[in-house]
C-alpha cells in the first residue's frame, strides 16, 4: 500500500501547533516547573581565571536564614565525568577538586529553603584563593595548542604551485570575537530524587544526551532517569551539553533529600552555558586573470577551554565552498583560561564563511569583477573533495532570484559611489553552502481510540517548529487532519532522537516518523485485511490508501473505514509502531550529501560622519530541499539572519585581558538586536527535494545565520572604501 | 589573596529582607494577597507565589523585557518592581488579557504571524504591543520598531512581531479588549 501519492498539504505555512499555549503563557518551560517540597539553589563562582582554592569558609553561609547545605568541592563525592558525545568530551564534573580553569567557575552550591535566601547565603561564602597567572589569548607562549581537533583539515592539489601560477592573490587575517549564545530563557534545572529514580526539567536541547550522562555520573541506570525539556526559551547550542551546573543541581537533590532548583542568572549564562569562541583566520586565495580560483588556503586558531572540546573547524567549510584545484584547510584550537565554549547557531561555518567570503568580495575587488560573477564562475558543479554529484544543489538558483530580488544588477561597481545625504549606502553580498549533518532516530506513532494519533519522541522543539512539522507530516501521512494529531516531545523516556542542533533533527527524526507511519499502517492493514468484517477485507495493498481518518480503497474513498472503527472492533484501545532513520552513505548513494544552500544580499548605510553602521535590507534566498512548513522555516531562517546582523555590528564578549573576567555580562551591556536594528528582510526558498533524505529535507535552523556578517562586511566596504575584517564591525572602525 | 565572589556586598545579619510584607493587589481582576519577605519582585511573586509563570524572566536587571506586565493599566518590568510597592494596585499579567475564554486578538495575531519561535519572550512582547496600542504608538512601522525595543527577542521574530502588532492596529486595535 502507499502511505501517500505523494505529499501536497506538506509545505502548508500552517500556524503553530503550540502557538496557543506560548501566546497565553500556558507553556511550561524548565524555570516554570516547581515541585512540592522544592528548594532553591544559587551558584558562587569563582572570582580568578587560574590558580586554586585556598580556603573556602562555609560557615556564615551555612548559618543563614532557611540554608539547608552548601556544596563545595570538600563535600561532593569524587564524580566521573560524562561520556563522549559527538561534540566531545563531557564538561568536567563540578566542585571536584581546589584548581580554577576560568573565571566563573562554579565554586559553591547553596541550597535554601527560598531563592532570595539561598542568593544571600551565596554572598556569605568566603574564598580565598591562590591566583596563578591565567592564559587569556592565543599568542601566551605557555598555550597549549591542538593541531587539526576534529581530523578535518584537508589538502587538494598543490596550494603553493596554485598560489604561485595565480594572476592576481588575496592573503588576509580575519578575527571574530567570542560570542556569546544568551537564549532568552535562563537555563534552569529542577531536579527531584525518588531513591534511585532521578527526574530532571532541564534547558536542554538534547535530553537523551542528558539523561546518559546523568545515569553515568550518578551510577543509576539510564531506565530510571528521566529527563524532560518539552519547551526551551531558546538555545543556538547552550543547550547541546550536560553543563556541571546540571549535574550540582542533582548533586544538591540528592544531598538534601527534596526536589532542588536551580535558574542561571543572566551574568551566569555568560560563563556557564558556553559561548562561540573567537578565532583568528588566515585566507589566501589565488586566481587567474579570468577570475578562476587556483588556490584557496585557510588557516584559523580558536580559544578553546583548558580541560574540555569544542566543535569549531573554522576553516574546514572552505574545501568544499567552491571548485578549486589547490585546497588547503587547517584548524587549530588553543587552550585557555576561559569558560567552555560551545556551538553557536552555525559553530565554525558562522566564523569561517565569514573569512573565506570576505576574502572572495577582496578577490573580486582585486580582479576587478562582480563578486556575483566571481562566485558563478568558480561555482561546485560537483563536491569538491568527493567529485561527486549533490544529492541537491540550488546555490545557482539562490544567486540568480536574489540577485533579481535585490536588484544586484543597478549595483554600482565603484566603493564609495552612492550616497543619500550624510549616509554611504554600500551593497555587498556572500554565498553560504552548509554541511550536511544527521544522526540516527527513531519515533513512535500511535493510533488512539478516539481516531487520532500521537507522535512521540524524545527530541526537543528548541522554537525551530519541530512539534507542528511532525504534526503535520504524521497527519497527513495517516490522512488526519492536523487537529486530530498530537505530538509529545522532549522526554527521554520516549523513543531516542538526537539533538536539536546541527540542522539535523527535521530530517532525521521526520524521517523516523515517517518510518513509524508506513509500519503503523502496515499493521493496520494486516488487521483489515482478515478481518471479514471489514470493509476492506482482502484488499490488496497496493489499493488501499490513508484518507479520511482511516483506511480507503484507492479511487473509492466511500469504501474504507476510519482507525476508531479499526481499533474499536478489534477491542484495541490502541496501536502503536516504532519508526527508525539511520543517516545516508554517501558512497552507497553514488552522491555527496548536500547540506543547505543560500545567498545573502545586503545593502548597509554608513554615517560618514559618525562611523555608524545601519543595515538598511537583506535578500536572502535559501535551498532547504523540502520545506515542510513555509512559515516556521521562513522565521528559522529570519532569525538567523537576524543573528547574523548581531554578530556582524553588535555581538563582542568582551574578558578584561588581566583577570579572565567577562566585563560586559549583562544583556545592557551585550548588545543583541532590538526591533529598531532589524530592517526589512526578504526571504525566499528554492530548490528541490533532497534525493538523499527519506523526506527531501534539509534543516534551515544555521544557514540563515552563515554569510550576513560577511555580505554586511561586504557592503560596508562598498559603501565606505574600508575593508572591516574584524568583528563586529563598530563605528571606531570606520572614523 | 582574599576574594570574595563577584556579587554585591553581604546584607547584614540583620537584613530586613528577610522581613514579611503583606501585599494586597489585583491580579487579572481576582483580589490577591501575597505575605513575602520584603525583596521578593513583583516577577518572583507572580510565578512563584501566585503560580503565574507566564511572565518570563530573561534577566532580571530590567534589560530584556520578559517580564513585562501592567500595573494599573501601564507596561511596567516586573523584574525592577517590588512586590511590596504594588499595594492597592492592579496588575495584569498575560494569563490575564483573555476575555471570556477568547484570546485577546494580539494573542492571534502572534500566532497567526508567527510572531515567536521559542516562546519565552512572547508573553513580555504581547504585553507590550497592548500597551502600544493603548499608548498610540503602533502608527507607524518606525514606531511600532522604536517603541517595542526594550522587548529582545533572542530567535529574533522581530519582523513578525511588527506584523503582527501592525495588523491588531489596522483592525482599530479591538478598543473594547483592552
Ligand atoms: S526579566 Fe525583567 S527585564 Fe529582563
Ligand atoms: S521567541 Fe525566542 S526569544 Fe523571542
Amino acid at each position: 500500500m502507499s502511505t501517500a501519492e505523494d505529499l501536497p498539504v506538506l509545505g502548508a505555512p500552517v500556524d503553530r501547533v503550540d502557538g496557543p499555549l506560548k501566546v497565553t503563557g500556558q507553556a511550561p518551560y524548565p524555570s516554570d516547573v516547581d515541585l512540592p517540597g522544592q528548594a532553591h539553589a544559587a551558584l558562587v563562582q569563582s572570582t580568578i581565571a587560574a590558580g586554586r582554592i585556598t580556603d573556602l569558609d562555609t560557615t556564615e553561609a551555612e548559618k543563614a536564614p532557611g540554608v539547608l547545605a552548601v556544596l563545595t568541592h570538600h563535600t561532593v563525592p569524587r564524580l566521573p565525568r560524562g561520556p563522549m558525545t559527538s561534540l566531545g568530551v563531557s564538561p568536567p564534573a563540578p566542585l571536584q577538586d581546589d584548581r580554577i580553569r576560568h573565571h566563573g567557575q562554579h565554586v559553591a552550591l547553596v541550597v535554601a529553603e527560598s531563592r532570595e535566601q539561598a542568593t544571600a547565603a551565596a554572598r556569605l561564602v568566603r574564598v580565598e584563593y591562590a591566583p596563578a597567572d591565567p592564559v587569556l589569548d592565543f599568542d601566551d607562549p605557555r598555550a597549549v595548542s591542538v593541531d587539526d581537533p576534529w581530523g578535518l583539515d584537508s589538502h587538494r592539489g598543490d596550494v603553493d604551485a596554485g598560489l604561485a601560477s595565480a594572476d592576481v592573490t588575496v592573503d588576509a587575517v580575519y578575527t571574530t570575537p567570542d560570542n556569546t549564545n544568551n537564549p532568552l530563557g535562563l537555563f534552569s534545572t529542577l531536579a527531584a530524587w525518588e531513591g534511585e529514580r532521578l527526574t530532571v526539567y532541564d534547558a536542554t536541547q538534547w535530553p537523551a544526551m542528558v539523561r546518559e550522562t546523568l545515569a553515568e555520573v550518578f551510577g543509576v541506570p539510564e531506565v530510571s532517569v528521566r529527563v524532560l525539556s518539552p519547551f526551551l526559551g531558546g538555545g543556538f547550542g547552550a543547550g547541546l551539553r550536560a553543563w556541571p551546573h546540571v549535574i550540582l543541581a542533582v548533586q544538591a537533590a540528592r544531598d538534601v533529600g527534596r526536589p532542588v532548583k536551580l535558574v542561571l542568572t543572566r551574568p551566569q549564562m555568560f560563563t556557564s552555558v558556553g559561548h562561540r569562541p573567537k578565532g583568528v583566520q588566515r585566507v589566501r586565495l589565488g586566481a587567474t586573470a579570468d577570475a578562476t580560483l587556483v588556490a584557496i588556503e585557510h588557516h584559523s586558531t580558536s580559544l578553546l577551554a583548558v580541560e574540555d572540546d569544542d566543535y569549531e573547524p573554522f576553516a574546514a567549510g572552505s574545501a568544499v565552498a567552491y571548485a578549486c584545484p589547490h585546497v588547503v584547510t587547517a584548524d587549530r584550537q588553543v587552550r585557555a583560561n576561559v569558560p567552555a565554549p560551545v556551538s553557536m547557531r552555525a559553530p565554525a561555518h558562522a566564523q569561517g564563511n565569514f573569512a573565506l567570503e570576505s576574502a572572495m568580495d577582496e578577490l573580486a575587488c582585486a580582479l576587478d569583477v562582480d563578486p556575483l560573477e566571481l562566485r558563478l564562475r568558480n561555482h561546485a558543479d560537483v563536491h569538491p573533495a568527493l567529485g561527486l554529484p549533490w544529492s541537491s544543489n540550488a546555490l545557482r538558483e539562490c544567486y540568480a532570484v536574489g540577485a533579481e530580488r535585490f536588484g544586484w544588477s543597478r549595483r554600482p561597481a565603484r566603493p564609495r559611489s552612492r550616497r543619500d545625504g550624510h549616509w554611504l549606502v554600500g551593497q555587498g553580498m556572500a554565498g553560504v553552502s552548509y554541511p550536511w549533518y544527521q544522526a540516527p532516530s527513531l519515533a513512535r506513532v500511535t493510533v488512539t481510540a478516539d481516531g487520532g494519533a500521537t507522535v512521540a519522541s524524545s527530541g526537543m522543539d528548541i522554537g525551530t517548529g519541530t512539534y507542528t512539522v511532525l504534526t503535520q507530516l504524521c497527519a497527513h501521512l495517516l490522512g488526519l487532519p492536523l487537529e486530530q494529531v498530537r505530538s509529545d516531545l522532549g522526554d527521554s523516556d520516549l523513543p531516542e532522537a538526537p539533538q536539536a542542533g546541527g540542522s539535523g533533527l527535521t530530517s532525521a527524526l521526520g524521517s523516523a516518523v515517517a518510518d513509524a507511519c508506513e509500519r503503523l499502517l502496515g499493521a493496520l492493514l494486516e488487521l483489515v485485511r482478515d478481518d471479514p468484517e471489514s470493509p476492506l477485507h482482502g484488499s490488496d495493498p497496493e489499493d488501499v490508501v490513508a484518507a479520511g481518518g482511516g483506511l480507503r480503497r484507492r479511487g473509492d474513498p466511500g469504501r474504507g473505514e476510519t482507525y476508531a472503527a479499526i481499533l474499536a472492533r478489534h477491542g484495541r484501545p490502541q496501536l502503536g509502531a516504532d519508526g527508525a532513520s539511520t543517516p545516508a552513505q554517501p558512497t552507497e548513494l553514488g552522491m555527496a550529501l548536500a547540506g543547505a544552500f543560500g545567498a545573502h544580499f545586503a545593502e548597509v548605510r554608513v554615517d560618514e560622519d559618525l562611523g555608524l553602521v545601519r543595515v538598511s535590507r537583506v535578500t536572502t534566498v535559501i535551498d532547504g530541499g523540502r520545506i515542510l512548513n513555509e512559515k516556521t522555516a521562513r522565521s528559522q531562517v529570519i532569525g538567523g539572519v537576524i543573528g547574523g546582523i548581531g554578530m556582524a555590528v553588535f555581538e563582542d564578549t568582551i574578558t578584561d585581558p588581566t583577570t579572565g573576567r567577562i566585563a560586559n555580562a549583562t544583556f545592557g551591556d551585550y548588545l543583541v538586536p532590538v526591533h529598531a536594528d532589524v530592517p526589512d528582510l526578504d526571504v525566499t526558498f528554492v530548490g528541490e527535494p533532497d534525493r538523499a533524505s527519506a523526506l527531501g529535507v534539509k534543516g534551515v535552523g544555521e544557514v540563515g545565520l552563515v554569510g550576513v556578517a560577511a555580505a554586511i562586511a561586504n557592503a560596508v566596504h562598498h559603501a565606505t572604501g574600508v575593508r572591516v575584517r574584524s568583528l563586529p564591525i563598530t563605528l571606531d572602525a570606520l572614523l | 589573596m582574599t576574594s570574595t565572589p563577584d556579587v554585591p556586598p553581604a546584607p547584614p545579619q540583620s537584613d530586613p529582607g528577610a522581613a514579611e510584607i503583606t501585599t494586597a493587589f489585583t491580579v487579572n481582576g481576582t483580589p490577591r494577597t501575597v505575605g513575602a519577605d520584603t525583596r521578593v519582585t513583583l516577577l518572583d511573586a507572580l510565578r512563584d507565589r501566585l503560580g503565574l509563570t507566564g511572565t518570563k524572566k530573561g534577566c532580571d536587571q530590567g534589560a530584556c523585557g520578559a517580564c513585562t506586565v501592567h500595573v494599573d493599566g501601564r507596561r511596567v518590568l516586573a523584574c525592577l518592581m517590588l512586590a511590596a510597592q504594588c499595594d492597592g494596585r492592579e496588575v495584569t499579567t498575560i494569563e490575564g488579557l483573555s476575555r471570556e475564554g477568547r484570546p485577546h486578538p494580539m494573542q492571534d495575531a502572534f500566532v497567526r504571524h508567527d510572531g515567536f519561535q521559542c516562546g519565552y519572550c512572547t508573553p513580555g512582547q504581547i504585553m507590550s504591543a497592548v500597551a502600544l496600542l493603548r499608548e498610540g504608538r503602533a502608527g507607524t512601522d518606525e514606531d511600532i520598531r522604536e517603541f517595542m525595543s526594550g522587548n529582545l527577542c533572542r530567535c529574533a521574530a522581530y519582523p513578525n512581531v511588527v506584523a503582527a502588532i501592525k495588523d491588531v492596529a489596522r483592525e482599530g486595535g479591538d478598543h473594547a479588549h483592552l
